[in-house]
């Protein structure tokens, strides 16, 4: 998350602004703010438009980008200074930067009753139509007293207005996500997934055919990748990428990297495809996701992606059947995401569980036993009445095999599974297989 | 006569709160002296160390102090007062006091229907601080709205029951003055307490 932060003063020595600049550093670990100098802003009029001036688009630019805006208001003749507000008509004249911008107030004053009126002033000035913002409810910090609040090192002495304020700004990251999620244009719905991969994520390399057999060695040459004893820093760790391709190589499960672009960009090369849970070949990285499914299963996958991207669920768990009675693979496509909560694709994991099942009883002297209630058979759950194929959402080749009648949700694999699976959107279609009971 | 000194809350060139300043000038030319005042051209409110005011802010604080009342018009910016009147007002309460019980009409003229009903009402709550305390005249309003339209080629009021209003309200500012004279208990009082606000040493 970024936010920025504005001082409303010009003078040489702002309380306000050292308020700022000590949450900017005190929770740098939280959150990222950035201070705005408004010292170059000509005081506004209305016939010299200067909207276009560096000063106003610092602003102007500085405020988009912003998740958020925090402003720390002196108080002025029970009301804000002239140069917050000279600011704040600059940016509802022309332009609208604030407009839906969730907005944090804070402000030190010398007196007691610190800033509690230009506190409200401003709050009425930025729900003005003509600015527009979105100023977080209640939670007023008020900093009275402003002279005694800070020790030498410009840092806040009282300990219990260091935990309100804390209080305050968490609240304010969860009210800009609520705001900025409101804020956010209508979803396009799962139709709009691209297979095709022909948009483009900050990480997609370009100018590499996508589907050529050899985009890795492409790619990796154009973007100097690192490789064979060259170090990679990790959270948590280091390693050579041998030391990666070993460890990732060991894993007992088959790992599929889909990225936010919808590119298939990796995955764990220790099993020939024809050993494979779920097939791949070292020719299909790189390619898009539309390469690796028949194109009547396209908008089930598209369907599970759409999931996975917009939140409604970040994991989504697939039994998929026809590898005989003494296997049990689950394919598990789960959510990415960095540390903005930004999606950056899918992490596909494809196992056989049945190893584990068989381990577990027979250490615990435990056996499989039929339930009579249930209207699945348990061992190959949605599978029974699908004829045996190998399907795949993320990368791999799936049969056109049509089902007949599946008498279970398919995608959860009902009873055989334990843990509650996300209500898929339609729970009678397959949505990543692409088998589907209405078809 | 009253000598009255009229702030223009704007530096805008083309506006319309000058317009009915300028109207009100001659309008009641007969019962006042009323000289308009621009607040064009202060520097930014910047809490200078040195304590000093701007030689053209000490000019208008002068004039004030010589005035019998103020008439401040103002526009509306973002439903308050416009940053450069509140920059004057900054400025005449920085160490300086010539709006301290001074009597103070408010008006306001915007282009939209409520004419400045919002930057009133800010206005009004500044002026009542302790750094100003001005002696605003109570339970009076006179809003112009639609002010694009207001005013002849020849800068008269055309809507006659609102040049009623603000002949009455003019009046009313009028015998609001003289009154304020008597109130003058506390004055002293006033003027110490406002003397005795030093930002810079509390
Ligand atoms: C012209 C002027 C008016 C002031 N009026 C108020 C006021 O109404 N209320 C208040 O709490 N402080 C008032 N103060 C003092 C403020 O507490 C102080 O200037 C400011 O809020 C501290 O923040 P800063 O160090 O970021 O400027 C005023 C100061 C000046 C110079
Ligand atoms: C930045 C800006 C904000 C404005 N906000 C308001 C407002 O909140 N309410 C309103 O009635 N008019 C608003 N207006 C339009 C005003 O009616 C108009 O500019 C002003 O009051 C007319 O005064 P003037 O003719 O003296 O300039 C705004 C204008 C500007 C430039």
């Amino acid at each position: 998350m970024k936010l920025v932060g504005i001082a409303g003063s010009v003078a040489d020595k702002s309380y306000n602004r050292m308020l700022l600049k000590y949450i900017a550093s005190h929770f740098s670990d939280q959150v990222d703010i950035e201070l705005l100098d408004i010292n170059d802003v000509p005081l506004f009029n209305q016939s010299d438009d200067q909207t276009n001036g560096d000063a106003v688009q610092y602003l102007n630019h500085k405020i988009m980008a912003a998740d958020g805006v925090i402003i720390a208001t002196p108080e002025h003749n029970h009301t804000i200074t002239a140069s917050l507000k000279s600011v704040i008509e600059w940016l509802s004249f022309n332009i609208h930067p604030l407009s839906g911008k969730p907005v944090m107030i804070v402000g030190a004053s010398y007196y007691d009753q610190g800033s509690s009126r230009a506190q409200l002033n401003l709050r009425q000035i930025l729900e003005s139509p003509g600015v527009d913002a979105i100023v977080m409810p209640g939670n007023e910090f008020l900093l009275g007293d402003v002279k005694e609040a800070f020790d030498d090192n410009q840092n806040l002495k009282d300990d219990r207005t260091v935990s309100f304020l804390k209080e305050t700004l968490t609240k304010f990251m969860k009210f800009v996500k609520v705001i900025n999620t409101m804020n956010k244009p209508e979803d396009p719905g799962w139709e709009a997934e691209d297979l095709e991969a022909k948009g483009k994520v900050e990480t997609t390399v370009e100018g590499v055919d996508m589907h050529a057999a050899d985009w890795v060695e492409k790619a990796a040459e154009k973007t100097h990748a690192a490789e064979g004893d060259d170090y990679v820093k990790l959270d948590r760790g280091l390693l050579t990428v041998n030391q990666l391709n070993y460890f990732l190589n060991s894993m007992p499960i088959e790992l599929t990297y889909a990225d936010a672009n919808n590119q298939f960009i990796y995955y764990n090369h220790f099993l020939e495809a024809k050993d494979m849970l779920a097939s791949r070949t070292p020719g299909q990285a790189g390619n898009p996701m539309a390469d690796c499914h028949p194109k009547r299963a396209i908008p089930h996958v598209k369907q599970v992606i759409h999931m996975l991207r917009s939140g409604q669920t970040d994991m989504f768990r697939l039994p998929v059947p026809g590898m005989g009675p003494d296997k049990y693979v689950m394919h598990y496509y789960k959510a990415m995401h960095d540390a903005q909560g930004e999606y950056k694709g899918i992490n596909e994991l494809v196992l056989d569980i049945m190893p584990m099942i068989q381990y577990y009883l027979k250490h615990t002297g435990q056996m499989l036993v039929k339930d009579p209630d249930a209207d699945t058979d348990a061992v190959s759950g949605a599978s029974t009445n699908v004829k045996p194929e190998k399907t795949d959402a993320v990368s791999g080749a799936s049969s056109d095999a049509e089902p007949e009648k599946p008498t279970v949700d398919e995608v959860s694999g009902a009873s055989a599974d334990a843990e509650p699976a996300p209500k898929p959107t339609k729970p009678d279609v397959d949505e990543v297989s692409g088998a589907s009971s209405n078809s | 006569m009253h000598k009255f000194v009229a702030i223009v809350g704007t530096n805008s060139d083309n506006s319309t709160n000058r317009k009915l300043l300028q109207f009100m000038q001659k309008h009641f030319a007969a019962q006042a002296d009323i000289e308009l005042v621009e607040i064009k051209g202060l520097p930014l409110f910047n809490k200078p160390e040195n304590k000093q005011v701007p030689a053209a802010a000490q000019a208008i604080a002068d004039k004030i102090d010589q005035a019998d009342g103020v008439i401040i018009s103002t526009p509306e910016y973002d439903h308050s007062a416009p940053a450069v009147l509140m920059n004057a007002l900054e400025w005449l309460s920085y160490y300086i006091h010539p709006l301290a019980d001074k009597p103070v009409m408010i008006i306001g003229a915007s282009y939209g229907a409520l004419g400045t009903s919002r930057a009133q009402e800010h206005l009004r709550q500044i002026l009542d601080s302790p750094e100003l305390r001005a002696r605003i005249m109570p339970s009076s309003e006179f809003l112009l709205g639609h002010s694009l339209q207001a005013f002849d080629d020849d800068g008269n009021m055309i809507d006659q029951t609102k040049l009623a209003k603000l002949a009455g309200l003019f009046s009313d500012f009028e015998t609001f003055v003289e009154l304020t004279k008597k109130l003058n208990h506390a004055n002293e009082a006033n003027r110490e307490e406002i003397h005795d606000l030093d930002w810079a040493n509390l």
